[in-house]
């Protein structure tokens, strides 16, 4: 065991030295480090600027009270999720905002206004937080109008109007909360018609809500009118105008039914990626170093020392507590983002951890380890038949080929359906066992299930480290070219050993 | 007591067979060689003895024990074909050794350190091997060997690749091994180094054994030669295979002598004298082991002399 041990040792310190060590061990905090911090100093404006001109005077005030309402109208729907999220309607169960998501009309936005808004509401759910919600964020009005810029008058027509603001339209604009992208110029003509249409210049950015809410509100505008011309006293056109089809809109609540598979589902394939990807890379390493140890001549040195299988435990020790660390890092780096990022821990963290049970933690290590045995096992054997690098490519390529292509496509599958005929397929299959049940974990999946598969894995594992065990040892001194198949096989089956 | 045997050991690779029916004994203490052209059989020998690979069949004991990793502690071994860790360092190399061979930390730290002092490598402690020239590199590797002191020191071809001077640092560090109480085995198909180290040898041609015993011994093996220069033929003197007549001047003549097996120089001088034989000159040949292993494996298994 002291010999395992030295051999591991000497395995970890010489990986751990290396610089893609290194990278490969900082690459995933780095890659999360750069995102956070892109993400809160590089965030885009989410509102922008509009400049209405109306000549008519009649419109003006009717777009503004649109655009807030329709404002106010998000709001209050990501309001309303948020309380329903963190189960917080009893504190106030009369409120609007308590009553879940939905449409709200605009006589109900405009009372929730006329009540103060999002901030009174805020403060009354606030001292009832959970410890874990995160605090809701206001998002500022989407649109904000800004006035026509000194030296530019109502007057002056549409053209010249654009021409005036053609650079504004390519930069931004002052409006009273600062400097805010223009999106869009509308004119408005003292009688819009045919002859004399609404005029509108945008700065090409995706702007359809904004031209439309402008569009839709001065026709709502010229109905009512037409409504009145006709006969209709002005509160009858007024409540045609606001006819429209209620809809009671049932899904499941967030968090919660395909979502909620997908959720709890996080952790374990997490785990099947993290798998892929330290298997392959320490396999790498570990195929290199039994090929410098080959082509080094310095194998015998060792073998006259320590017996070829405490040699192999030792690589397939040193080279899982590389995997390990690389593991570890990986976990803590993602578990810090989650507790920075707030809501994630309590929104994908844990409900992927309460989805499994302790039994499951222990099953998910065992799946790991015999996961990374079984492939490890294999680029050993790889590089203990190997004179170069050039020939380990050869097997090597088959070899990964066999296990990403169905471990994506069983990865992919599992999402879709996780108890579905390829992935339970995939879970008998000793290769593939450790991938498809990680993936499949937490999903539910019954301990027989497990039971089953673990033992087989074991077996599996054990037949394996026989066989690949003789295959090494009898590589380790072997010279010329590789074996054929019936020498590989004779070696795995105990002949020719030397 | 012998330190190695081994007894009737066969060993077949295939349909070749590497050692055929190999039986010689290494007494504990002194220098023992191992001596052979290239495919006698000697690299896959030693490697039996450490139990790297298997014999066929026969039996061998090494240590007083059959072979195992349990005697590596005992042991030091050289290979023929050397290697290191590029990314290591220097110490870190020979005390990965000492430690695969049993010793403390501490213990392989101190005599890794006095090892690179003794072969001239001190500022080279902390460097990579990779730094390191090919010269270099092998002490290193028989530092590694020797770390651990070792009761029987097992060295494969030790000085090839080895430059004169270095060649000679490794003969006065085989000298002193011994010397402290060390046995050293060594194989090596350059027969110089065997004459001046070894007290037994063992010769292999075709993996079978030629021939067991002390230099003086294999020596014995050949017919004594020597030039003696007389005014008569001597030919017919005791013990006188052949005599060749090489040159003269005046009355004397000189002559190259072959002598019969088991017959010595010293016999037939005193044979002169006491007969009467008058001479002018005498000199004896004293064979080299190179010729030794000539008249006895033939030229077709030749080694470097």
């Amino acid at each position: 065991m002291k010999n395992i041990l030295l051999v591991a040792t000497r395995e970890y310190k010489q990986i751990a030295a290396t610089r893609g060590f290194w990278v490969m061990l900082l690459v995933l905090p780095l890659v999360i480090g750069v995102t956070q911090i892109a993400g809160r100093f590089f965030r885009p404006q989410l509102n922008s600027a509009y400049v209405l001109v109306d000549a008519s005077g009649q419109f003006e005030s009717a777009i503004d009270r649109r655009l807030n309402l329709n404002y106010q109208r998000l709001e209050l729907g990501a309001f309303s999720a948020y309380v329903q999220r963190w189960n917080l309607q009893s504190i106030a169960p009369d409120a609007i905002w308590a009553k879940g998501e939905r449409w709200f009309n605009d006589a109900q936005i405009e009372q929730f206004v006329a009540d103060g808004g999002i901030a009174p509401a805020l403060a009354t759910i606030q001292p009832h937080l959970p410890k874990d919600a995160p605090l809701y964020d206001i998002d500022p009005p989407t649109y904000i109008r800004a006035p026509l810029p000194a030296g530019i008058n109502a007057a002056d027509g549409p053209d010249a109007i654009a021409t005036a603001l053609a650079d504004e339209l390519q930069n931004e604009i002052d409006t009273p909360d600062g400097k805010r992208p223009l999106a869009l110029v509308a004119y408005i003509p003292a009688t819009p018609g045919t002859e004399t249409p609404v005029r509108m210049w945008t700065n090409g950015a995706p702007n359809q809500s904004l031209v439309d809410n402008v569009r839709n509100e001065i026709t709502r505008i010229q109905r009512s009118q037409a409504l009145q011309a006709s006969g209709l006293t002005p509160e009858a056109s007024a409540n045609i105008m606001d006819i429209s089809t209620p809809i009671n809109l049932s899904a499941p609540p967030q968090g919660g039914g395909r979502e909620q598979v997908v959720i709890r589902s996080a952790l374990p394939l997490v785990m099947v990626y993290l798998l892929l990807v330290t298997v392959m890379t320490t396999g790498s390493m570990m195929l290199q170093g039994v090929i410098e140890e080959r082509s080094n001549k310095l194998l015998e040195s060792i073998l006259a020392t320590i017996r070829p299988a405490d040699l192999m435990y030792g690589k397939l020790l040193g080279l899982g507590a590389i995997g390990l660390t690389i593991l570890a890092v990986w976990v803590a780096a993602a578990v810090g983002a989650a507790f920075f990022v707030q809501g994630m821990v309590a929104d994908i963290v844990k409900p992927s951890l309460s989805a499994i049970e302790p039994w499951m933690f222990v099953a998910m290590l065992f799946y790991f380890l015999a996961g990374y045995l079984i492939i490890s096992m294999l680029y050993l054997a790889i590089g203990a038949l190997s004179n170069s690098l050039q020939d380990a490519q050869a097997y090597l390529m088959p070899v990964i080929m066999l296990i990403m292509l169905p471990t994506i496509f069983m990865m992919l599958s599992v999402v879709q359906q996780p108890n579905g005929v390829f992935p339970i397929i995939m879970s008998w299959i000793p290769l593939y066992t450790p991938f498809a049940m990680l993936a499949r974990l937490g999903a539910g999946v019954d301990f027989i299930e497990v039971l089953g598969t673990g033992l087989m894995l074991i077996v599996f594992v054990g037949v394996e480290m026989l066989l690949l065990g003789r295959l090494f040892q009898a590589s380790l001194l072997r010279t010329g070219q590789p074996p054929k198949l019936g020498a590989f096989l004779g070696m795995m089956l105990g002949k020719n050993t030397g | 007591m012998s330190i190695l045997k081994l007894d009737h050991v066969v060993k077949r690779f295939g349909d070749f067979t590497a050692v055929n029916d190999l039986t010689f004994s290494v007494p504990e203490g002194g220098i023992f060689g191992f001596l052979g052209g290239n495919g006698a059989g000697k690299t896959t020998s030693l490697r039996m003895a450490l139990d790297i690979i298997r014999p066929t069949s026969g039996s061998i004991e090494i240590l007083g024990r059959k072979p195992g990793r349990e005697n590596a502690s005992q042991i030091g071994f050289l290979p023929e074909e050397r290697g290191l860790y590029r990314r290591m360092t220097v110490l870190d190399t020979i005390v990965y050794f000492g430690r695969l061979k049993g010793m403390e930390a501490v213990d392989a730290r101190r005599e890794a350190t006095r090892l690179i002092e003794r072969f001239g490598l001190g500022e080279w402690t902390k460097s990579m091997v990779e730094k390191l020239s090919k010269g270099m590199s092998q002490k290193v590797q028989v530092a590694a060997a020797m770390v651990n002191k070792p009761r029987l020191l097992i060295l494969d071809e030790p000085f090839s690749g080895l430059d004169p001077v270095n060649q000679k640092v490794l003969e006065d560090l085989v000298l002193e091994m011994a010397q402290a109480g060390s046995t050293v085995v060594f194989s090596t198909h350059i027969m110089q180094h065997a004459e001046r180290l070894t007290n037994r040898i063992v010769l292999l041609a075709r993996g079978r054994k030629v021939f067991e015993g002390t230099q003086e011994e294999a020596r014995a093996t050949l017919p004594g030669r020597l030039t003696l220069t007389s005014q008569h033929d001597p030919s017919s003197l005791h013990g006188v295979v052949s005599a060749k007549r090489s040159g003269s001047a005046d009355s004397w003549s000189t002559w190259d002598v072959a002598l019969k097996p088991g017959a010595t120089p010293g016999e037939l001088l005193q044979a002169c004298t006491s007969g009467g034989f008058a001479l002018r000159g005498f000199e004896s040949h004293r064979p080299s082991l190179h010729d030794v292993f000539i008249h006895l494996v033939g030229p077709e298994q030749e080694t470097t002399p």
